[in-house]
């Protein structure tokens, strides 16, 4: 197999390009069809049999440059100041076996060396940038390093007479080299760094964030957050965005398929199945911002962004004692501004359900019927104060689906002034909704619904 | 005849036949092309509408001299309509004559249990190829010396739709559960699909294919274009024209021009006999260029600095 390629591809989905192994296979026949000759060409045949959409190309395109960019390694003679000719004492030759490669000077040579090196060390696998000193480091010592630092120190500290200016001279020389090879290795393992590693650290920390409650991410993180929620909404749409048609098979259309089939002289050959539409739901989401949720707030209200972004019929409320829809502030803002404003607006003051559910309720109970569904993202925490379940219940009643989304752990519900055992009661679904990972299982779990 | 194998030897010379066709393409499309015919895969051709996607199966079916057959997608297609349907008419016709022979068959059996296995021995007659109503998908993969596919707009289909393709695209053949698998002939069809990325194609579509996408072409590209399709334009007012184009292209409009609208501008103005685009002219041509009221009004108060 093509070594070459396969390395190339690994660097590939490491950058987010996804490669099937049937995709691999019809690289290694596109590869056998257009040769390595022409890079350019290579590129353009490439980049039809692997990356499959825009933003995969663009990623491609990326790391198909710095991958081939590997050049063949400078020339020794072109480093600096042209210390690297042909040894001045010819008499006397290093004996490690790394100084006497580093003194024929065959570039070629060294290179192949050097990959060998790194494959032995399996720099491949780096994954975080503080490990770059120590690949250099494990790289060195896989050529052979350790001994050429021992005959260095010797050669420098020779006393034998006859031949003390000449080994100082071989001294000095070696080690000039062997600095200059640390660079080399140093530039070897930077770049394998950012084929294979800067991507997969970026997954690593993907996947913690997963499992971190909301309330406790860095802010810095959030851009990582974001995108992955953004994903999750666009799954959400996908299986949303178009109307479909459920057969039911087994319960015959009678006057369709007699219609049909008038034209067979009433020979019943095509049978028509008794159907319904699918209509797309409309989505209601409601979000409590106030103080007791605020550090989930931000999250919920970035979910609630995304889903406004990708779905077209999301109508989004916020809360705390008043509500109001925010639905023309999230589509004329971009989403900190947006969540800023929100949490401005509708951030004061303690939460109060009762009145939240009260102003829901007027500004658009009219419009729920069975094709909608309502997602509530709160701590059902009401202060002690009305709940207003008689409206919760003309909700549940109205809506297709009620979701309640609870940021705190479920150990916790019902204590103190938690009215989620009144409010569950009222829901179709209940989940406790804290890190990504549950927000991403509660998607899951609506898009088997509506299938 | 064209030989195909000449013409497909390598990606230079596909990119010369296909501009002797009036289709002037990047190197990048040819080497799609030339993909497709040597590693025998379906391409999926994406980009905004109007850059020749479909236009790029055409000329492609004309360089080879092969048959197109065109599949349009649209919402409801299922496989009635594109693979395959039985020809009820004439199996009832069929039913009808043979009441009458029927007796002769079943002379002299005796019970019911020798008639059924007489019947038996006909086999199922009426669901044989004879019968059978060929739609676009099968009707490719029964072309005698192969053929170019256009499965046009795939994205406007269903998934359903979409799982259906995939047998056809990777082994060339389609399972009929009344006959069996009827695989291409000799030369599979040389398949092409049309996205306007309305949706998310599924990975299991796109693994199968080639995947191209054809974004608008740069300046230069596009005056070759015209000037290929519109030799009779003065050299002056093409330059002018496809500048102006690139200008709007960048600016924020609901629809921007394609390159069939640059043509179509094209040979408006050479109908009107301009020599050099000015803001008049400009201005009450802008219908062609430009499908949206808003998108008008939008560039007209701009024009003056645009054609500076």
């Amino acid at each position: 197999m093509d070594v070459v390629l396969t390395s190339f591809i690994r660097a590939l989905r490491n950058a987010d390009v996804r490669v099937s192994t049937s995709e691999t296979l019809d690289a290694f026949n596109t590869v056998q069809l257009v040769g390595y000759d022409d890079r350019a060409r290579l590129k353009r045949a490439l980049s039809l049999v692997l990356p499959k959409t825009v933003d995969e190309k663009t990623a491609f395109d990326v790391c198909f440059d710095r991958f081939f960019a590997r050049r063949p390694l400078r020339a020794l003679a072109d480093e600096g100041d042209g210390s690297i000719e042909a040894p001045a004492s010819p008499a006397l030759a290093p004996n490690s076996s790394l100084g006497q490669l580093l003194m024929r000077g065959n570039t070629m040579e060294i290179n192949i060396e050097m990959h060998a090196a790194g494959e032995r060390a399996n720099v491949q696998r780096i994954e975080v940038f503080t490990q770059k000193g120590v690949y250099t480091q494990r790289m060195l010592d896989a050529m052979g390093g350790a001994e050429l630092q021992h005959e260095v120190a010797a050669l420098a500290q020779s006393t034998d007479q006859s031949t003390t200016s000449g080994s100082r001279q071989l001294g000095t020389e070696l080690a000039h080299r062997r600095d200059w090879l640390r660079e080399m290795i140093r530039g070897y393992v930077e770049e394998q760094f950012l084929l294979h590693a800067d991507v997969t650290g970026r997954r690593l920390r993907e996947d913690l964030l997963r499992n971190v409650r909301m309330a406790s991410i860095d802010a810095r993180h959030r851009r990582l957050v974001q995108d992955t929620v953004r994903r999750m909404a666009r799954r959400l749409v996908a299986a949303y965005s178009r109307r479909r048609k459920i057969f039911r098979r087994g319960q015959l259309h009678l006057p369709r398929t007699l219609r049909h089939n008038m034209k067979y002289d009433d020979a019943i050959f095509d049978l028509k199945w008794k159907s319904s539409r699918v209509d797309r739901p409309r989505v209601f989401a409601i979000c409590d911002v106030s103080g007791s949720v605020a550090n989930y707030a931000s999250f919920m209200l970035m979910f609630l962004y995304s889903l406004d972004e990708v779905l077209p019929k999301v109508r989004s409320f916020a809360f705390s004692s008043d509500l109001g829809e925010v639905s023309a502030l999230f589509q004329q803002h971009p989403i900190d501004e947006a969540m800023a404003l929100t949490l401005q607006q509708y951030g004061k003051g303690s939460t109060d359900y009762g009145r939240a559910l009260a102003d829901f309720s007027r500004l658009c109970l009219d419009e729920i019927d069975k094709k909608t569904t309502i997602i509530l993202l709160g701590d059902g925490r009401n202060n002690f104060g009305d709940p207003r379940l008689d409206l919760m219940k003309q909700l549940y009643d109205r809506s297709q689906r009620l979701i309640w989304l609870n940021p705190e752990p479920r150990s916790i519900w019902n204590t103190g002034d938690s009215e989620m055992r009144h409010f569950a009661a009222y829901c179709h679904q209940v989940d406790e909704c804290s890190t990504l990972a549950q927000l991403e299982r509660f998607v899951g779990g609506l898009l088997r619904h509506s299938r | 005849m064209t030989d195909i194998r000449q013409v497909a030897t390598s990606i230079a010379s596909l990119q010369r036949h296909l501009e002797s066709h009036h289709y002037i393409c990047s190197e990048q499309i040819a080497t799609a092309v030339f993909l497709a015919f040597h590693l025998r895969k379906p391409v999926l051709i994406e980009g905004p509408p109007g850059v020749g996607k479909t236009e790029l199966a055409k000329t492609t079916a004309a360089m080879f001299d092969l048959p197109l057959i065109r599949l349009q997608c649209y919402e409801g297609l299922d496989e009635a309509k594109a693979l395959y349907e039985w020809k009820y008419g004439k199996q009832l016709l069929y039913t009808q004559v043979l009441k009458q022979t029927l007796d002769e068959v079943l002379q002299g059996a005796k019970g019911f249990a020798e008639s059924v296995r007489r019947l038996h021995e006909f086999g199922d007659i009426f669901f044989s190829e004879e019968f059978l109503e060929a739609r676009p998908l099968l009707k490719a993969l029964q072309a005698e010396n192969g053929c170019v596919l256009l499965i046009d707009e795939v994205d406007k289909s269903d998934h359903e739709f979409e799982s259906l393709l995939l047998e056809l695209l990777s082994d060339y053949q389609v399972s009929i559960p009344e006959i069996g698998t009827v695989k291409a002939k000799r030369e599979p069809p040389l398949v092409f699909l049309t996205s306007n990325n309305t949706r998310e194609i599924s990975d299991a579509l796109k693994r199968r294919c080639l995947h191209l996408y054809i974004p608008f072409p740069d300046v230069k590209l596009e005056q070759r274009i015209v000037q290929a399709r519109v030799p009779e334009i003065p050299d002056q007012l093409r330059e002018q024209l496809v500048a102006f184009i690139h200008k709007l292209r960048d600016m924020d409009l609901k629809k921007v021009p394609s390159i069939s609208e640059t043509i179509d501008w094209a040979r408006t103005l050479l109908l009107l006999h301009a020599e050099r685009l000015d803001p008049a002219v400009v201005r009450d041509t802008m219908n062609v260029i430009l499908k949206f009221q808003e998108d008008i009004d939008s560039v007209q108060p701009q024009l003056p600095a645009m054609m500076r």
